[in-house]
């Protein structure tokens, strides 16, 4: 088992390459990549006890995965499959192929170390690739959002590395159990790396821009498993050292609240979605000990949303509103759009109560609230007329079936869920969403200001962060 | 003393790429800010002794530590790598625009 992972981990960098040598074989090499992925991650979820493996020493690279990585690692695998089944019959060059498929290696990699250095590497390896993504249609607006998004990650990277000596001093090595007995400025430093990173709370407000003005196959990527590789370790931290568990549960529920309520005032299909994601990885770290689940369903939902909202005529809500658009997509749009709001028979709503179970009380009411936004701004999607005619690409719906076939399969792993009292709530948290946005939300005309996405904002916001994260949070909990 | 001009340099580089206004500055404060940290982890790794690591007929000197340096040459080549593809992005950037200012550019290009 433990080869076969070193084999898993340098098979998408090494074929990353040798797509290169052989750009004729590009697609069959990516699929091939993303099908070894979820092949290694459904043995994952057979394999009971985790598996830790330590090359070189104490001082060298620690790999852990166990089953929550294994839901990382499937949701990886799924929508990387599913963007090259979009980008099938496009004309994107072996150079797109290849810098997908180190993306998800490098991500792959993110999932499964459990050390801080080989974390650093593989975050700055997937902030490369997905910089050339972005940048891939090379006009000066992809440029630039590239730009941005290379910047802030590096310098919130140098603040992760400060973070991380500071662990070795301590720790004498660089394995995440080092922050227990870690200084609070360390931790505070680590955090305000992986925060940013990950796109939480107000240091992530870098992430609606970005993942809206990328091409299509590219903000579903970025959107549906990039920013997981920042929430991950997270996830990992809290589940490993008890001691970070109520900050990283704070940050979940204002994460969560903060997306979700620039997401019901957005008037643009691809920003609310961004900000949806925002408020979806809020949720992810909520309840960290079943964050794998819900990580797995928004990753299938929400790259599904952004190809889908890509085969949409506009961008504009209210210009939607007045084009009817075919109803197959619609069809499509509508069962995501339920999955992500909780409806049963969709993996999302297996997702949300297995989540609302494991919440603490203090957070309950905050995540009701972020739950009924959900519904609110899904419902303008579901609102929108149907009949028309859409061209749509020819690797569309291998994709969609791909995704949404995934969001049913994946309603088997909590089936406990289907009770009556289960059922209720998220119908009626649907159905308040439905009424509040047809009473009140489809007249707002409220347009929230964006100061706080301006680039110098996002870099002087980090400090801000760093205060508040030494301040009220480690100094208070007195670690 | 050292670690304080050390954070001194960190913080240089930190406001620098909140206050500059051209590109080119901004990144050149990020690469003053990597230095600092570069610096950091050197410091770290002298804190039991300055004697490279290196079998020898020497007996029992004080060694540096071996392994923040080593891990310090990754984050090198990293910062060096990132920085020359910012580079090429301004400079594609600066071909189409009159202008290196970030805020004019972020004017040009958000929706």
């Amino acid at each position: 088992m433990s080869n076969i992972t070193i084999a898993w981990i340098a098979l998408p960098l090494f074929l990353g390459f040798v797509i290169y040598l052989l750009p004729k074989l590009d697609k069959y090499l990516a699929l091939f990549v993303a099908f070894a992925s979820a092949g290694y991650a459904l043995q994952l979820f057979l394999t009971q006890s985790p598996l830790t493996l330590q090359l070189l020493d104490n001082f060298g690279v620690i790999l852990t995965v166990d089953q929550l990585s294994a839901y990382f690692i499937l949701t990886n695998a799924l929508v990387t499959a599913a963007v090259i089944l979009y980008c099938w019959h496009s004309e994107k060059t072996a150079f797109f192929y290849a810098q997908l498929i180190i993306l998800h290696g490098s991500i792959n990699a993110a999932f499964a170390c459990a050390d801080l250095i080989s974390l650093y590497v593989a975050l700055e390896v997937s902030g490369i690739a997905a910089f050339l993504l972005i940048a891939y249609p090379r006009t000066d607006r992809s440029i630039w959002v590239g730009l941005r998004y290379l910047f802030i990650s590096n310098v919130a990277m140098l603040f992760y590395l400060v973070g991380a000596v500071l662990v070795y001093q301590a720790h004498h090595s660089f394995s995440f159990e080092g922050l227990r007995v870690a200084p609070p400025e360390a931790l505070a430093l680590i955090f305000l790396g992986l925060l940013t990173k990950g796109g939480i709370f107000v240091s992530g407000l870098w992430l609606p821009l970005t993942h809206s003005e990328s091409e299509t196959p590219v903000s579903a990527m970025l959107s549906g498993v990039v920013v997981k590789a920042g929430v991950y370790p997270l996830v990992r931290c809290a589940l490993m050292v008890a001691e970070v568990d109520p900050i990283v549960r704070t940050f979940g529920v204002g994460t969560a609240l903060l997306g979700v309520f620039y997401a019901v005032f957005e008037k643009d299909t691809k920003r609310m979605l961004a900000f949806h994601t925002v408020s979806q990885l809020g949720f992810i770290l909520a309840a960290p000990s079943v964050g794998g689940f819900y990580a797995l369903t928004h990753g299938l939902v929400k790259s599904a949303l952004f190809l889908i909202t890509g085969a949409l005529p506009s961008r504009n809500f209210k210009e939607l509103q007045h084009q009817a658009i075919a109803a197959p997509v619609w069809i499509a749009l509508v069962i995501a759009s339920f999955s992500i709001s909780g409806f049963p028979l969709l993996s999302g709503f297996g997702a949300k109560v297995l989540t609302t179970k494991n919440l603490l009380p203090w957070q309950a009411i905050a995540m009701n609230i972020a739950a009924l936004g959900t519904a609110i701004s899904f419902a303008k999607f579901i609102f929108l007329p149907r009949g028309g005619k859409a061209e749509v690409k020819p690797g569309f719906w291998a994709a969609i079936i791909l995704l949404i076939g995934g969001l049913f399969l994946a309603n088997i792993a909590y089936y406990e869920a289907y009770t009556v009292e289960n059922i209720i709530k998220p119908l009626a948290t649907i159905g308040i969403g439905w009424l509040a946005y047809l009473l009140i939300f489809k007249h707002s005309i409220l347009k929230l200001p964006r100061v706080l996405e301006q680039f110098d904002h996002l870099i002087g916001v980090m400090s801000l962060i760093l205060i508040l994260l030494f301040w009220k949070g480690f100094a208070w909990l007195g670690i | 003393m050292l670690e304080a001009c050390i954070f001194a340099t960190i913080f240089c580089g930190f406001f620098g790429i909140i206050l500059k206004k051209n590109l080119v500055m901004k990144i050149i404060s990020m690469d003053v800010m990597s230095t600092g940290v570069i610096a950091y982890y050197v410091l770290i790794a002298s804190r039991n002794g300055l004697f490279t690591p290196i079998i020898s007929n020497v007996k029992n000197i004080r060694y540096a530590d071996p392994v923040p340096q080593a891990v310090i040459l990754t984050a090198i080549v990293i910062g060096f790598s990132i920085q020359a593809l910012m580079l090429v992005g301004v400079m594609k950037l600066a071909r189409d625009n009159p202008t290196l200012e970030s805020n004019e550019i972020e004017k040009n290009n958000t929706p």
